[in-house]
């Protein structure tokens, strides 16, 4: 129970890093909300009066304060741009976010962990060599130029999916599926490639012991060796990985869901960040952060769960 | 040394020698001007024998444009890896080597550092610093910083353990001097190896930020810019976004390929 109790103020914490972290990065340039509202060319008094009023001349300690005491009772203020309140934009964004994120973590764990493993079954061999060589090259391309490239062949050649927009699933569900299949794909390729590499070192690495030898002395098949008693011991490690690139895919979303004019969270982030709109900027890289903190959070429970050698600490 | 010449090895250093040729020598040989030149005539031209990888929207040559660019685009990544090192190494070796409540509150502050995707950091960056050469590097640079940070500390704490430091602790050695004349060294394979994947990243940041209109900047061209710039044209002259993704990939391709055999030469742990 104290490991709950633990983790759960140890989240608290980190929660709050992360609204320290993600005000201190947004207020480089103090006083600029103002400035987004009103113009750059408005008269310099009515520039003061609006600051004085919004608090922005108060001490930045009194600023978090008051913006974190409104994050807490889900009062997040709204967009200036939008010109709603922001906790409905991001809940509603959010929603075709996650559609995609599922998507493509889905399509490259199914494609990874059966590539990773078939790698390092058959390590050295040009199987071995064409795969890692394919996941290689995965890594190398932006995730954005895998995106141009589907919209090449899939969109404008082929015309199997549109290149770009959102359907909403609660409306329409397989034209949902439909507009984010090539944003998924996208995201999607560059982590496969990742998850192939990992998966194979994992492998590898499992192959080489001990109980790997003694399975095989056992008379057990081949298949059951490797798919069953390897590849029990490398879900902890792959599934951490996965987990970590959580992160990485928030990042990417901000490219994949522009280029495909996707509007989920990464466009919307990246809209507040172009018009300067401070205050959904902020409520946006702190909802990522905490999301991306609270998947390692679940990640590291799931680690326990099909790892029994990990005691809870 | 043999050790480098795999085929992996061997094709990773050819592809990151012609990129740093072409970085270093091209903007020597051919005159800036020829990036910007604009051949009215032969706007969105495919492939021809006087302009050989095709043109842009605006006429201008797409051979010089991705040799100019490969300056940029190198120069930012190196530049922004550099910083991290800079901010990430001290900390990650205060960290490892202090140790106790020290460590605890600046990998506190790097785990936390770590939920924030580095895209996501360096893009906050640069929109909120102004984006310019100048502020790219800075945000890149910052984004990297915790990766890196962590990875020192973990080798620092390694090192720390080890017969030789406890033997130079005994001999009277202070911190500065452990500190820069046995574990500095004693590290150092790994912290290569992590720029150069560093490295790799970093480029790709650039070429994120840049088709985001949120790094490199015009007149400056960096091949960011020019995928960014090709969009509108894909239809009809897909060759546009394909001449900078093919530089993209073949320099990140080149340094991942180098950093996979320098790790395995360097850290024969990793394999």
């Amino acid at each position: 129970m104290s490991y709950f109790l633990n983790r759960t103020l140890s989240i608290i914490l980190t929660l709050l890093l992360i609204s320290m972290i993600t005000f201190a990065v947004t207020n480089i340039l103090p006083g600029d909300v103002a400035m987004m509202i009103m113009g750059t060319q408005s008269n310099p008094e009515a520039l003061a009066g609006l600051r004085e009023s919004l608090g922005l001349d108060d001490p930045l300690v009194l600023q978090y304060g008051r913006w974190i005491g409104g994050m807490v009772t889900g009062n997040w203020g709204n967009s200036l741009i939008f010109k709603v309140p922001i906790a409905t934009l991001l809940l509603q964004k959010a929603t075709a976010s996650a559609i995609i994120v599922v998507m493509s973590m889905t399509i490259a764990l199914a494609v990874a962990v059966p590539l990773g493993v078939w790698s390092a079954v058959h390590r050295d061999k040009w199987q071995d060599t064409v795969s890692s060589s394919a996941a290689l090259f995965g890594v190398s391309l932006p995730d954005f130029f895998w995106g141009i490239m589907l919209i090449l062949l899939f969109a404008r050649t082929l015309g199997w999916f549109p290149s770009s927009g959102f359907s909403d699933p609660g409306e329409d569900f397989t034209q949902s599926i439909y507009h984010a299949a090539l944003p998924a794909l996208a995201l999607g390729l560059g982590l496969m490639a990742h998850l192939t590499r990992m998966t194979r070192s994992t492998m590898v690495g499992i192959l080489g012991q001990e109980f790997i030898r003694v399975s095989r002395a056992k008379g057990l098949s081949e298949r059951t060796v490797v798919w069953r008693y390897a590849l029990s011991n490398a879900i902890g490690p792959v599934a951490t990985i996965a987990g970590l690139q959580i992160g990485y895919l928030f990042g990417s979303i901000i490219v994949v869901e522009t280029l495909f004019s996707y509007t989920g969270m990464g466009w919307l982030t990246y809209q507040a960040l172009l018009n300067r709109d401070v205050p959904l900027i902020q409520a946006s890289v702190f909802l990522i952060a905490a999301v991306v903190m609270l998947t390692n959070f679940l990640v590291d429970l799931f680690y326990l769960l099909v790892d029994p050698r990990v005691r809870l600490g | 040394m043999n050790r480098f010449l795999t085929t992996k090895g061997l094709i990773g250093i050819a592809l990151l020698g012609l990129m740093l040729l072409v970085a270093i020598v091209g903007p020597l040989l051919v005159p800036a001007d020829f990036a910007t030149r604009m051949d009215m005539h032969a706007r969105l031209s495919g492939p021809t024998l006087a302009h050989p990888f095709g043109t842009d929207q605006l006429g201008r040559d797409l051979f010089f444009r991705v040799v100019l660019g490969a300056q940029t685009s190198l120069t930012i990544a190196l530049a922004a890896v550099v910083t991290s090192i800079v901010i990430g190494l001290p900390l990650g070796i205060i960290s490892g080597y202090a140790r106790g409540h020290v460590d605890n509150v600046l990998m506190r502050l790097v785990d936390t550092l770590l939920a924030f995707p580095a895209l996501l950091l360096a893009l906050t960056i640069s929109a909120m610093l102004g984006p310019n050469l100048q502020n790219t590097i800075i945000a890149i640079g910052i984004a990297f910083t915790p990766f890196l940070a962590r990875i020192v500390r973990g080798e620092a704490l390694r090192v720390v353990q080890m017969p030789y430091v406890e033997a130079a602790r005994a001999s009277g050695t202070n911190d500065l001097q452990m500190i820069i004349r046995h574990i500095l060294p004693n590290i150092m394979p790994q912290i290569i190896v992590q720029a150069t994947i560093s490295l790799a990243f970093a480029i790709l940041a650039e070429a994120g930020l840049s088709f985001l209109g949120l790094g490199t900047q015009p007149p400056q061209s960096s091949w960011g810019l020019m995928i960014q710039a090709s969009r509108d044209y894909l239809d009809v002259a897909p060759w546009t976004a394909l001449v900078p993704g093919i530089a993209v990939a073949l320099t990140v391709l080149g340094l991942n390929m180098f950093g996979d055999v320098l790790r395995d030469v360097l850290d024969p742990r990793a394999r």
